[in-house]
């Protein structure tokens, strides 16, 4: 592999249809569209770290061969917000022919279910005035996020979570490459950590080795316990001994220091419940505002607000209420 | 010969000079193009409600607006629509026949809310003008939500201006010194502009007369005043029972809900514990529930209950009131999230980079940054990323 990247995920992203692990049905349909020269809009729905962005480079890799670079961009929605700089940026891209003997360009927009419902709108005009001269590959988590009008322009493919067999495919090509010994054990675990999304399984693990080459279940359970909120425990503890002030002084220290959003804290919350030493009614009564508080999480407008009312149901709690 | 007021002489001539209105102006600008378009189906609404705080620029935009296109504009008061003559005036060449080529008028009914109950006949001529006239109506309101406006609301084009947000009307005081070559201390432009709350006017005023009088007394004096009011209104809920008259405690307070919020959420802990900490929370929570519904939907109304639950609610929360005397906090949570946003700058860049390179947004990446920040610490990564001489050492720092 010509890719000399430090990092693993770009390095081993896989550059050609036989690379490409899981998915078979959608890379078979997607290559012969790619083969034929044309290729319709495309949708690929589907978790993070299932191949999407990945497919979507090869395509334009395949089809423009050494002028890709020249007839591809990316848009990252949810960073380049505003439809209107979305339009600009294509209008300018569009506006030149393509180089080579494909005679349209491919604009990739990742995360398309980030835009709202007007800014889709938009793009399904954009979609359609440029439809000669370019063609959308739109990438999203939830194809209903996305509006009808743009779905029905688009040939949809569903990319469905990695299975262990096509991870630990992935894990064995990395660790012959880069000289790594990782036993069963260590794989499973990787694999666990992982939640089948590619990217984060390959993190995990080059995290992992630049600890130490040998990677043992212990080194990668240290590396995925980083990377989960911490001392959420700390906060329910104090909250449960009557220390309202302390516990949410932690909490909000917490969520900026490693900023994370009020829906993770609520989904650390709900798990910690069930190793906390308090009556089992309670534990129900706590998952029950658990729930209650993501919904409003989800409703309201200050996830810090809501997480306060819930830590003061905890003091309830430490009182046996 | 008398100075002419600053909020005059500076008042925006074109859309470019208006500032932090840019959502606003675009609806104007479409509203009027189409106006022309659809008066063959007449499918549009005919007539643009713009609503907003006071000072947030609604008659501005209407003369710039008239600028713009080069249409006069045809401003009429309460009074003026009851006033037969002057409406057959307006409503005349719609009988002739005008050609679209002709220079047309804008029609500007200014504050509109401003219809008293005597004028109240003038409501109903101005819908029937809205039905004859062959001209865009502009209609300026500070509160479109009362009862009487409802007819109006439903047949007008809803455009809200919203308060113009401090640093722009920082920028824009400045911007007025330079022009007038004087000199204020930037402490001094600082205190007018959080005051003003979103008030452009206010600010300009403001600082017409401070340039003038010994501003330091003048901006100490009423800062003071207005904690002392919203630290008597804590005293009020948390100290006193819940009566009718608390639902009024925060007339004179003189801060948005949205900051009174955050006061009371500071405090409801250094007052009530147990069951009264958790009841004062819900509503807390409840009243966050209707902000949010307020801005999805524009439905204003839902603003008493965000009142209620403040005042009233968070007072009937104790079982008994605390006695003693207590010393209430400022708010510290937006001071917080701001010295850690200070903070987390470089890492904010740094996962930008590192997302763009692997095609994966900034935000995830700093959610998995625990992770990733393992990788990132290899020198050949930081090169390959070209991060720079900052986010080296901050990346060398963290880990």
């Amino acid at each position: 592999m010509a890719n000399s990247s430090g990092i693993w995920t770009e390095k081993y992203r896989p550059s050609t249809f036989p690379d490409l692990v899981g998915q078979h049905n959608i890379i078979e349909r997607v290559q012969s569209l790619t083969n034929s020269l044309n290729i319709p809009h495309l949708l690929f729905a589907g978790p993070p770290g299932t191949g999407k962005s990945t497919l979507a480079l090869i395509i334009v890799k395949e089809l423009f061969k050494q002028n890709w670079k020249e007839n591809y961009l990316e848009l990252n929605a949810s960073d380049e917000r505003g439809i209107n700089v979305v339009r600009e940026k294509v209008k300018s891209f569009a506006r030149t022919k393509s180089i080579g003997n494909v005679d349209f360009k491919v604009i990739f927009l990742d995360e398309a279910d980030a835009l709202t419902p007007e800014a889709q709108q938009a793009l399904r005009r954009t979609m359609e005035n440029y439809s000669n001269t370019c063609r959308f590959i739109l990438s999203c988590n939830y194809s209903s996020k996305i509006i009808d009008p743009i779905q029905s322009r688009c040939a949809i493919f569903r990319f469905k979570l990695l299975e262990k067999k096509d991870v630990e495919k992935v894990f064995e090509k990395i660790a012959q490459g880069e000289g790594l010994g990782i036993n069963p054990e260590a794989m499973e675990m990787l694999y666990e950590g992982s939640e089948g999304d590619c990217r984060k399984a390959i993190n995990i693990l080059q995290a992992t080795a630049s600890i130490s080459p040998s990677i043992t279940p212990d080194l990668i359970s240290t590396v995925i316990s980083s990377a989960k909120p911490k001392d959420i425990k700390v906060v329910l503890d104090y909250a449960l001994s009557g220390d309202f002030q302390k516990s949410r002084e932690k909490l909000l220290d917490i969520m900026l220091k490693e900023s994370i959003s009020g829906q993770d804290v609520i989904k650390a919350i709900q798990k910690e419940i069930w190793n906390l030493p308090i009556e089992p009614d309670i534990k129900v009564k706590l998952t029950e505002k658990t729930g209650e508080t993501e919904f409003r999480i989800v409703e309201g407008s200050d996830p810090f607000i809501q997480l306060q009312s819930l830590i003061a149901s905890f003091v309830l709690a430490g009182l046996g209420k | 010969m008398s100075e002419q007021t600053w909020t005059e002489k500076y008042r925006p001539k074109s859309f470019v000079e208006v500032k932090g209105q840019e959502e606003a102006i675009s609806k104007i600008k479409s509203f009027v193009e189409e106006f022309n378009l659809s008066a063959l189906t007449r499918i549009k609404k005919k007539a643009l409600l713009l609503h907003g705080p006071p000072g947030t620029g609604k008659t501005t935009l209407a003369y710039v607006m008239s600028k713009e296109v080069s249409k006069e504009i045809f401003e009429l008061n309460a009074s003026d629509l009851r006033n037969k003559a002057k409406l057959k005036e307006i409503l005349k060449p719609a009988i002739e026949q005008q050609s679209l080529i002709k220079k047309g008028k804008i029609i500007l009914v200014d504050e509109v809310d401003g219809i008293s109950a005597v004028d109240r006949g003038g409501l109903t001529e101005l819908l029937m003008l809205i039905e004859a006239t062959p001209y865009p109506v502009i209609i300026t309101a500070n509160d479109i939500w009362q009862k009487k406006l409802s007819l109006l609301r439903k047949k007008s084009e809803l455009v809200q201006l919203k308060e113009i947000d401090y640093k722009t009307i920082k920028n824009t005081l400045i911007e007025i010194l330079r022009k007038e070559k004087l000199f204020v201390e930037n402490e001094v432009l600082t205190k007018i502009s959080i005051r003003s709350k979103g008030d452009l006017r206010a600010a300009i005023n403001d600082l017409q007369t401070i340039s003038k009088i010994q501003a330091e007394s003048f901006m100490e004096f009423d800062e003071r005043n207005k904690e002392v009011d919203i630290f008597n209104a804590l005293r009020k809920i948390f100290k006193t029972k819940p009566e009718n008259a608390l639902l009024r405690i925060f007339d004179s307070v003189n801060m948005s809900i949205d900051e009174i919020i955050l006061w009371i959420e500071e405090n409801i802990p250094t007052e009530y514990s147990g069951e009264e900490l958790a009841r004062a929370y819900d509503l807390l929570s409840k009243t966050d529930i209707f902000k949010r519904r307020i801005y999805k939907q524009q439905y204003w109304r839902f603003l008493v209950y965000e009142n209620i639950f403040l005042s009233y609610g968070i007072a009937s929360s104790k079982k008994e009131i605390k006695p003693g005397f207590t010393n209430y906090k400022k708010p510290t949570r937006i001071l917080k999230i701001w010295l850690n946003n200070q903070k987390t700058a470089k890492k904010k860049s740094i996962s930008e980079k590192y997302g763009k390179y692997v095609h994966v947004n900034q935000k995830r990446i700093m959610n998995e940054f625990p992770i990733i920040k393992y990788i990132l610490k290899n020198t050949k990564v930081q090169k390959e990323l070209k991060l720079n001489e900052d986010e080296e050492a901050y990346l060398n720092k963290i880990i």
